[in-house]
Formats: structure tokens, C-alpha cells, sequence
């Protein structure tokens, strides 16, 4: 038995007994946090007497994929596209950025506590009062609607949110083990890449997957922002809800194509999740 | 060659090294600090600027308006209104999404078969757009096309005509429910990552001495991922103060307005209605209040030392 | 005397002559690819609500225009919750990133008021347009293109409410016997409101669960409008035009709302949450024998477009041929929304931009453009009413025409003044404490408040001005 295991309480100390009931609430949980995903993917295949019909179908007729067809033809999975590398470009910068960030002010206390409300306030500031400014300024730079300048803008708005979050994971890395690193001869950028890091994986791991979703699911600065070059996937979205018109058929599979490459990256990279790496076996 | 080490409160300790790269600490953090201060000064500034003068959508008006619009802000209802319900869905949903996303992630700490599939699925409500998940709910709390109401009536075996999103009785319900329903993954995969940290020969030792569950979880866990819970619920709880989509496209913020929260008082405000200078003087409300919490919260809690 | 002397004269008089000719005989349409020729190359960007609206310029008059002039035409798609905005912003901003623009009438006032649009009278008149803007049917032409008698827009769309009814329901002989013996009145399109709920509960006594009477879009922003025009209809005024005091309080406000809430209960439970598409689809399903909407309805209701890839969100249409066209109780249809096009004022390209909305909004091009199967533009010349072409369309068409064409001579204007936005959020807000049960007089009596409110900071005298060059068009109170 796991060593976690151990402290449950006895009743439940039965490995079968345990496992069923573990599975049993674990397939009605997901059950209740997929159902919408799973109404939404659903909705992608029906017909729109399906979607609006009374009483709900539960389960469309038929599997028909023109409505994915239709979004490649008309140039609309682009913006799932722009998405992806918006949001993925910013979060490996903000990811690397903000965990030496995070080092620096957990190890060295950098600023002290001044700099890091500061950091966190950047969070605080109502979005709506700072679209505009912000829109100024990239209208001066001439970055309006480009790459680049989402690109940056995500990554500055992630930071706080990575430091303050790998702050937190650093923190539990027990300190001999850079220590030993460094009198074994480490340099500290060394330390940072083959200690820290390695050591932090499951914490890199769970907060990249977020600043990925953050980025991910902006819409009021990417509306702001962007006209026609760069539409990102929550804008086009939108754009299917019309005062005379509602393409429910394109939002779900636009939803569903923006959901499925996540979904297979959170899956794959899982196994960071949880630290193998015991408490003895570190060398430089 | 080392420096002295040096001691804080809680009994951590700082780096000990060497002198020479001192300034290696700076180094580290300049890029970060440089980005965010590029993109954030300019706009609190000029925000700062603007709440002292009189922009409106007809009056371009740059002058000094003195304190006009701070003074403003105390004398609206509306302000304190959507801080009310603001403070209501956080209050609410940020305990059961901490408590529950605990709860699942004890669930899936350990070994579980199909447990890579299980988690991935749970992440998905994060990270559906915000704006379409709203618009999903919005369809299934519909009283004639959605599911909700259908499987109520299958429990209660009668029709059960709930409007969610009309009903004033209804509405908070509604919306708690999916803010919750969309967040608590995230502190759910967070706290999975800090409890599979936990030192396992601490909880070994423990269980040697027969610590039952409730004391190793005070004296051992809770201790241990401490530093990354507090963040997590720092965190959600600033972005449970900015709530604005799910409610949006649920309710408007009605009826009336009375689900409408200061993200969506601010948007109406500011977005449809250009009042520039006014809404820059309730951001400023805003992050004064939020940074005053923050500060009384990290220091209660000492998250920084 | 030589004869040679008289060719220059011969000449230049066969040349003015020609030049006069041309001036008349040229229609607008071809003055506008004429003239806009000599900027072949450039790049003109025009905002377009998003989604199915953008599909005219995207897929027909953009390279139609591309064809003909060599000038290419960007798109900007935005939602129509965002159009506001972004030109503001892009106005305000200094951006200059919009040559020309779709605009809805009720935010000419504010934008004009901002000087984010360009005045086109000069233009107009440069290019020879009078004419052809004349021929804009009555009601668009007198209250949807100008703001203190400058013309600011082109209407481009004759959003109108329509009303929409089974004719076999109504034609049921059983159900016609019925009716008479119950109320002594003939069953038949209601023309009153009093009419309305008589026979809407009627049917729904007799056919629900099934079908129902009718059914509205009743969520928040739809209903607005439709208060706006049952409130002017019944005599209502909005303000009292000496003191700008807000008047949607007085008794006809309560009774509107009362009837509206009433009204709920014989239509498909839960309509307080329909919106355009629920209600649409309760229609082509057969669910309903009454609503009101724009008129796509009437169109998607016959099946006309429906075949398109564009338009298979819309849920098949079970009433094909059994759907008559009428105005609304009242028959003051409000003409809720609609669309006009601008040119911005800090535009780059204000000649090339301006040509392209003459063209756009021209007889020939116009009668093309809302007669494209997945089309949201709805007819609003004269001469679209009794095009022979849509007549030809599908076998109702002809009584749909007719019904737009009374809709477009009685229509009423959506309020439009100074922040405009702030008004209609009032408005909205009541109807959605409506829903939840609220009291209407007190609901109204608060509106009545924020009104004034309202007023009195952006200024009673200012507000008062502009409400009054409202009040004075035609289509702003019906003529009782």
C-alpha cells in the first residue's frame, strides 16, 4: 500500500474495495465535468433541428463531418491556428522567463516583498481599463494586428502568473540539492537547468498548462487588437453569434478543433505530472 | 567562499553561494521585469491620467477635472452593487472549488488504470473558451432545447419549467454552478502536482507511528503544499473578481442588474459607452481595494518571506 | 467664312452634348465604376457585421467590385456587440484603419456628434447620387440617412418587424366556426393588440400543446424593440418634448408591459428566454401559428436560400407554403436595427470609399444584393417591392413584397439621441425584470428615472435638440 493510502481510514484499507470505489466516483465526476464538453461536441455533428430540437437528442442521427469540412474550405480553421501559436509561443516565453524569475525571488528574495505584490498586481488590473491605452501604444509601434505583438502582450500578461505559481513549487525543493550542486562544482545557471527545473517538472508542467488556457481563451485584447491578419479563435467564434443567426454547428466544431490538440498534449505530457525523481539521486 | 546564511521567519533558509555572481539573482529576473514593466506602465499611467480628466463619448475634454470622478464613484449605487455580487460568487465558489479540487485530486493521486485519460478530460472545461462555454450552458439551461430541465424532470418525474436564466431565484445558482463546474479543474491538476511532491519518507514515518489521516494531513500534507495552494487560491480569487463571460452570456447581468459584477458594470461602462475617464477612476478603485486585500493576505499568510 | 471654323465649335457642342447625355443616361452604379477606375491598386477596408452578413461583400460585391474597378476591397468582420466600439476606438485612436463603414441609424447621432463619420453631401453631388437616393422607399430614405439635415449614411437595409402567421391555421374552417361562436368575431390576422391576445390564447386553447398561438423572442434586446413599437403604437410618447422628461411611465407604458407579460402565458413555456433562433425554430417547426421578426423569416420560412452550405443552421422549414405575411398589431412595424452605409471620416481613401457605398447602395447593385439567397440585406427601394425578379421567387413572394412595402411607408424609427446606448440599457433591464416578475409600474417608474438621469448629465437642453430633430421625422411617432 502507498504510504498516502496508509492514512485513509480503515474502512476503506481493502485494495478492491478502494479501487472500485475510487474508479466508480471517478467515472461520475468526469462524467459531470464532461457532459458539457461532450453536449458541445455532439452538437457538431447534428443537424439544426437536432440542436433545436424538443425534446433534446442526446445523440445525433448521424456522424456527419461537413461541418468540419466547411471550416477548412472557408479558411476559418486558421484562426484555431493563430490561436495555437499565440498562446504556444507566449507560454514557452513566459514559462522560461517567469520560472528563472521565480528562482531568483524564492532563492535570492529579490525586491522582497515589494516587487512581488508588484508582480502580482499586474493581475489585478481590470482588463477593460487597459485595452484602450494598450491599443494606443501598439497603434504608435505599428503592431496592430501582427504576431508579434500578441505574442508579447500574452507573454507579459502570463508572467505574473508563472512567477507567483512557480514561486510556489520552487519553494518545495528541498535547498541541499542545489547546495550540493554547487559545491560539487555547478555553475548557477546549471544549477537552474539541471536541478531546478528537473526537480519542478510537475509544477512547470501544471502551470504551463494553464498559461496556455489563459492565452488560450483571451478574447477582449485579441478583439481589440486584431482585424483581419491575426483573427484568433475566440474572436472568430464570436462572430457566429449574430443578431439573426446563430452558426451553432461552426462554434462547435471550431470549439471542438481548438479543445482536441490540448487535450493530446495535456494527455501525453502527464507523466511530468507526478515527480519520479527521489530525494537521493541528483548529480550535476 | 559562501556567504552566511541567512534565516527567515518560517525557518527557511536563502541560498548560500558564491560572491562573485551576486548579481546573478538580477540577471535572472531583468527579462521578466523589463516585458511586464514595457507593456504595463504605459497603459496605468495613461489610465491614471485620464480618471483625472472628463472623457466621455461626446467631450474629448483633456482638462483637469480634479477629483470629479473619484467623487463620483462614492456617490454610485451601481459600483457598489456589482462589488456585492462580486464578492458573493467568490465567497462561494472559491471555497468548493478549493475544497473539491482537493477531493479529486486525492482521488487520482494514486495509481488508478486509464488515470492519463481520466485527467485529461477533466482539464477540458478550462479550456474551452470562456465565451462558448457560456453560450453551451446558456443552450442547455434552455427550458425547451437543453438537457438540464429534462433530466430534472426525469428525477422529478413531472416537467420542471426552471428558468435559469430569467428566474432571480435561479440565476445565482446557475452561475455559481458553472463557474465552478469550469475552474475547479484548475486546482484540481495544481493541487495534483504539489500532493505528488509531498516528501514520501515523511508520510512514511508518519504512518510507522500511526498518525491517522487528519493529522498527517494538518502536520505533514497541508504544510507541504501550502505555498502552492495559497497561490492557486490567490490567483483564482483575482480572477474571480474579473468574472465576466460565463455571467455575460447567461444573463447580461440581469435581471436588471442583479447578477451584474464590476467586470461586466466596467465593460457596459466603458466598452459600449466610452466613459474613458470614468471607468479608468473604478479601475483605480479596484486595484487600490484588491491590493490592500492582496498585501493583508500575503502577509497573514506570509507567502513571501 | 471657312467651314473648318465651325468643326472646334461642332465638336466641343457634341462633346457637351455627349457629356450631358451621359449625365442623365449613366446610372449611378456605372458613374461609380467610371469614376473609380483611376484608383485601381489601392486597397479600401470596409467594417461588415460579422458572419452572415459579410458573406455579400466577401463572396459578391467585393471581387464584383475587384472586376470592374481593380480595387480591392478588405473586409473587417466584427460582431455587432463590438461595431460600436471598434470604430470609436479606431476614430479615436487615430488608427485610420476604416475607409468605410456599416453603421446602425441609431448611432448616427453619437458618431456624427463625435465627427468619426464623413458628410457626404459633397460627394453626392459631386457623383450625381440624388436621384437614385430619392428612390430609397419612404421611411429609410426620410429617417435612416441624415442627422441635422446633412446626409451621414446611405440605408442599405429594410430591417422591418413583420408579422408571420399560418395561413392553413387561420384558414381551418372547424377552428373559423369556433371562433365565431366564441367571441361573435371573425378569426383572422389580428390588427389590433386586443385582437392579438384574444386569438393567440384562442389557439392555444384549442391546439396546444402542439402548436401555440404565438410565441415572441422575448430576450432582452429583441423585446426592446418591440416595446419601442407597441409603446408608439398604443400613443405613447417617450418624452415629454418641452422639459425632456422622461414619459414611458404613464399609464400606456404600464399597460403595455402587463399585456406583454400576460401575453407569456399562452405561448410555448420558457419564451422569456427565446431568442431569435429559438424562435425561429419553433416557427419552421410548426410549434407556433404567430410571431413577428425581420425578414428573414419570411424568406427561410418559404424555403428561399435555405439549400445554401451558409444558411443549413437553420432548422428546416416544415411550413413551406403555408405562411402568410401582414404587418404587426397596429401596423406600425418598428424598423428595428437596420444597417447604412458611411464613410469615415478619417479615411485615407474618402473618394475610392465613397464610390464603392454609391455603387453598393445604386438600383441595379442594390436590387442584386438583397436578392442573394443568404442574404441579410432586405429589400428597402422602391423599386425592390416590384422587382419582377423576386417576384418570381417563390409563390408568396408577391405578398411578402407587399407587406414590406406597407412596413417600409408606416415604420417606426428606433429612438435615436445623444448616447443612444445608454437609453436602450435602461429599456433592457426593464424588460428583464419584467421576466422576473417585477411590478411594471415600478419597473417603469425606475426606467422613467435613469432616463432622466441620463438626461440631465449629457445635458437637458443639448438632449433636448437632438430629440426634437428626431421627433420631427416622419417615421418617428405614427401619424394617429
Amino acid at each position: 500500500m502507498t504510504a498516502l493510502a496508509r492514512h485513509q481510514p480503515p474502512l476503506l484499507r481493502r485494495a478492491g474495495v478502494r479501487l472500485g470505489l475510487r474508479y466508480a466516483v471517478a467515472v461520475a465526476l468526469t462524467a459531470i465535468f464532461v457532459f458539457p464538453v461532450y453536449w458541445l461536441f455532439i452538437i457538431s455533428f447534428k443537424t439544426p433541428d437536432e440542436i433545436f430540437a424538443f425534446p433534446p437528442v442526446w445523440y445525433p442521427e448521424s456522424l456527419q463531418l461537413a461541418n468540419y469540412a466547411v471550416l477548412f474550405k472557408d479558411g476559418d480553421a486558421v484562426t484555431v491556428g493563430n490561436s495555437l501559436i499565440l498562446a504556444g509561443v507566449s507560454t514557452v516565453i513566459a514559462m522560461v522567463l517567469g520560472t528563472m524569475g521565480a528562482y531568483s525571488l524564492v532563492r535570492f528574495r529579490t525586491g522582497g516583498e515589494h516587487l512581488a505584490v508588484w508582480i502580482i498586481s499586474q493581475r489585478m488590473m481590470p482588463p477593460i481599463a487597459i485595452v484602450f491605452p494598450i491599443f494606443l501604444l501598439y497603434v504608435f509601434l505599428g503592431w496592430v494586428d501582427t504576431y508579434q505583438g500578441l505574442i508579447i502582450l500574452y507573454t507579459a500578461f502570463s508572467l505574473p502568473y508563472v512567477i507567483w505559481m512557480m514561486r510556489g513549487y520552487i519553494e518545495d525543493i528541498p535547498i541541499e540539492l542545489e547546495e550540493s550542486a554547487l559545491v560539487d562544482g555547478c555553475t548557477r545557471w546549471q544549477v537552474l537547468w539541471k536541478v531546478v527545473f528537473p526537480m519542478a517538472r510537475s509544477g512547470l508542467f501544471a502551470t504551463a498548462v494553464f498559461t496556455f488556457v489563459f492565452a488560450w481563451n483571451d478574447f477582449l485584447f485579441a478583439l481589440v487588437l486584431t482585424r483581419t491578419e491575426v483573427t484568433t479563435y475566440t474572436v472568430q467564434v464570436t462572430h457566429y453569434f449574430g443578431g439573426q443567426s446563430n452558426f451553432w454547428a461552426k462554434i462547435a466544431a471550431m470549439s471542438v478543433l481548438g479543445t482536441v490538440p490540448v487535450f493530446f498534449t495535456v494527455a501525453t505530457l502527464q507523466r511530468y505530472l507526478v515527480r519520479s525523481i527521489s530525494m537521493g539521486a541528483v548529480k550535476g | 567562499m559562501t556567504d552566511t546564511a541567512t534565516f527567515d521567519g518560517n525557518g527557511h533558509r536563502a541560498l548560500a553561494g558564491r560572491q562573485p555572481d551576486w548579481s546573478f539573482r538580477y540577471w535572472i529576473i531583468a527579462p521578466a521585469i523589463l516585458l511586464m514593466l514595457a507593456i504595463g506602465l504605459f497603459p496605468l499611467i495613461y489610465a491614471l491620467i485620464v480618471s483625472f480628466q472628463g472623457l466621455t463619448m461626446l467631450d474629448n475634454d483633456t482638462s483637469f477635472q480634479g477629483f470629479a470622478n473619484y467623487a463620483q464613484l462614492f456617490k454610485d449605487l451601481r459600483l457598489w452593487q456589482s462589488l456585492a455580487h462580486t464578492l458573493l460568487i467568490t465567497v462561494i465558489a472559491l471555497p468548493v472549488e478549493l475544497v473539491l479540487g482537493l477531493a479529486m485530486a486525492y482521488l487520482f493521486l494514486e495509481r488508478l488504470p486509464g488515470r492519463q485519460l481520466f485527467v485529461s478530460l477533466l482539464v477540458m472545461p478550462c479550456v474551452i473558451s470562456p465565451i462558448v462555454a457560456g453560450a453551451t450552458w446558456r443552450l442547455m439551461f434552455d427550458n425547451r432545447y437543453g438537457p438540464i430541465n429534462q433530466i430534472l424532470g426525469w428525477f422529478a418525474g413531472h416537467p420542471v419549467p426552471a428558468l435559469w436564466t430569467v428566474n432571480p431565484k435561479l440565476v445565482y445558482p446557475a452561475i455559481v454552478f458553472c463557474e465552478i463546474w469550469q475552474w475547479t479543474p484548475f486546482m484540481f491538476l495544481i493541487l495534483l502536482a504539489a500532493l505528488s511532491n509531498v516528501d514520501k519518507s515523511q508520510l512514511e514515518a508518519a504512518e510507522i507511528d500511526g498518525a491517522g489521516f487528519w493529522r498527517v494531513f494538518r502536520r505533514i500534507v497541508l504544510p507541504a503544499i501550502w505555498p502552492v495552494m495559497a497561490v492557486a487560491l490567490l490567483i483564482r480569487g483575482l480572477d474571480l473578481v474579473r468574472i465576466f463571460d460565463i455571467i455575460w452570456a447567461l444573463t447580461s447581468g440581469g435581471p436588471g442588474t442583479m447578477t451584474e459584477t464590476i467586470s461586466i458594470y466596467t465593460y457596459v461602462q466603458g466598452f459600449r459607452q466610452f466613459e474613458v475617464s470614468y471607468t479608468a477612476a473604478m479601475a483605480f478603485l479596484v486595484i487600490v481595494i484588491l491590493t490592500v486585500i492582496v498585501i493583508a493576505v500575503i502577509r497573514r499568510t506570509g507567502l513571501v518571506k | 467664312m471657312h467651314f473648318s471654323k465651325f468643326i472646334p465649335l461642332a465638336v466641343a457642342s457634341a462633346m457637351a452634348f455627349g457629356a450631358a447625355a451621359s449625365a442623365w443616361a449613366e446610372s449611378a452604379a456605372e458613374r461609380a465604376v467610371n469614376e473609380a477606375k483611376k484608383y485601381a491598386g489601392t486597397t479600401i477596408t470596409i467594417v461588415w457585421e460579422a458572419g452572415l452578413q459579410s458573406l455579400d461583400p466577401l463572396n459578391f460585391s467585393g471581387p464584383k467590385w475587384k472586376e470592374l474597378t481593380g480595387i480591392d476591397v478588405k473586409v473587417v468582420e466584427v460582431s455587432t456587440a463590438e461595431m460600436f466600439t471598434k470604430i470609436m476606438q479606431d476614430y479615436r485612436s487615430g488608427a485610420s484603419a476604416y475607409d468605410a463603414l456599416n453603421v446602425i441609424p441609431a448611432w448616427m447621432p453619437d458618431l456624427a456628434q463625435a465627427g468619426a463619420l464623413e458628410v457626404l453631401d459633397p460627394y453626392v453631388d459631386k457623383y450625381g447620387f440624388r436621384d437614385e437616393l430619392q428612390n430609397i422607399a419612404p421611411t429609410y430614405r426620410d429617417n435612416q440617412m441624415m442627422v441635422d439635415g446633412k446626409i451621414y449614411g446611405f440605408p442599405d437595409d429594410g430591417d422591418v418587424f413583420l408579422m408571420y402567421y399560418r395561413k392553413d391555421i387561420f384558414g381551418d374552417a372547424n377552428l373559423q366556426a369556433e371562433y365565431k361562436a366564441q367571441t361573435g368575431n371573425d378569426l383572422k390576422v389580428p390588427t389590433t393588440w386586443a385582437d392579438f391576445d384574444s386569438v393567440g390564447q384562442f389557439l392555444t386553447d384549442k391546439l396546444a400543446p402542439n402548436t401555440y398561438g404565438a410565441a415572441f423572442f422575448r430576450q432582452p434586446p429583441y423585446t426592446m424593440y418591440m416595446f419601442q413599437e407597441r409603446f408608439r403604437v398604443e400613443g405613447g410618447k417617450f418624452f415629454d418634448a418641452d422639459t425632456m422628461k422622461a414619459t414611458i411611465n404613464s399609464d400606456i407604458g404600464v399597460q403595455v408591459l402587463t399585456a406583454m407579460r400576460d401575453e407569456n402565458k399562452f405561448m410555448p413555456p420558457g419564451v422569456e428566454t427565446f431568442g431569435f433562433v429559438e424562435n425561429l425554430a419553433a416557427f419552421l417547426q410548426g410549434q407556433t401559428a404567430m410571431t413577428i421578426s425581420w425578414p428573414p423569416y419570411g424568406r427561410w420560412a418559404a424555403g428561399y436560400g435555405t439549400d445554401e452550405a451558409v444558411l443549413s443552421w437553420v432548422p428546416k422549414s416544415t411550413i413551406a407554403g403555408k405562411v402568410g405575411y401582414a404587418l404587426p398589431p397596429g401596423g406600425h412595424p418598428e424598423l428595428a436595427a437596420g444597417f447604412a452605409l458611411s464613410v469615415s471620416s478619417t479615411s485615407k481613401n474618402k473618394d475610392a470609399a465613397y464610390l464603392f457605398i454609391q455603387w453598393l447602395n445604386s438600383e441595379d447593385v442594390s436590387l442584386q444584393r438583397v436578392q442573394l439567397p443568404y442574404a441579410l440585406r432586405d429589400p428597402f427601394r422602391n423599386s425592390h417591392f416590384t422587382s419582377p425578379e423576386y417576384l418570381a421567387k417563390w409563390p408568396d413572394a408577391g405578398a411578402y413584397l407587399a407587406a414590406l412595402q406597407e412596413g417600409s411607408k408606416t415604420g417606426l424609427l428606433d429612438l435615436s439621441l445623444l448616447q443612444t446606448d445608454k437609453y436602450e440599457e435602461v429599456l433592457r433591464q426593464a424588460i428583464s425584470k419584467l421576466w422576473a416578475g417585477d411590478d411594471p409600474k415600478a419597473i417603469l417608474d425606475t426606467a422613467a428615472a435613469e432616463w432622466d438621469a441620463i438626461t440631465a448629465k449629457i445635458g437637458v437642453d443639448k438632449q433636448k435638440a437632438v430629440y426634437g430633430s428626431w421627433a420631427a421625422k416622419s417615421g418617428a411617432y405614427p401619424k394617429m
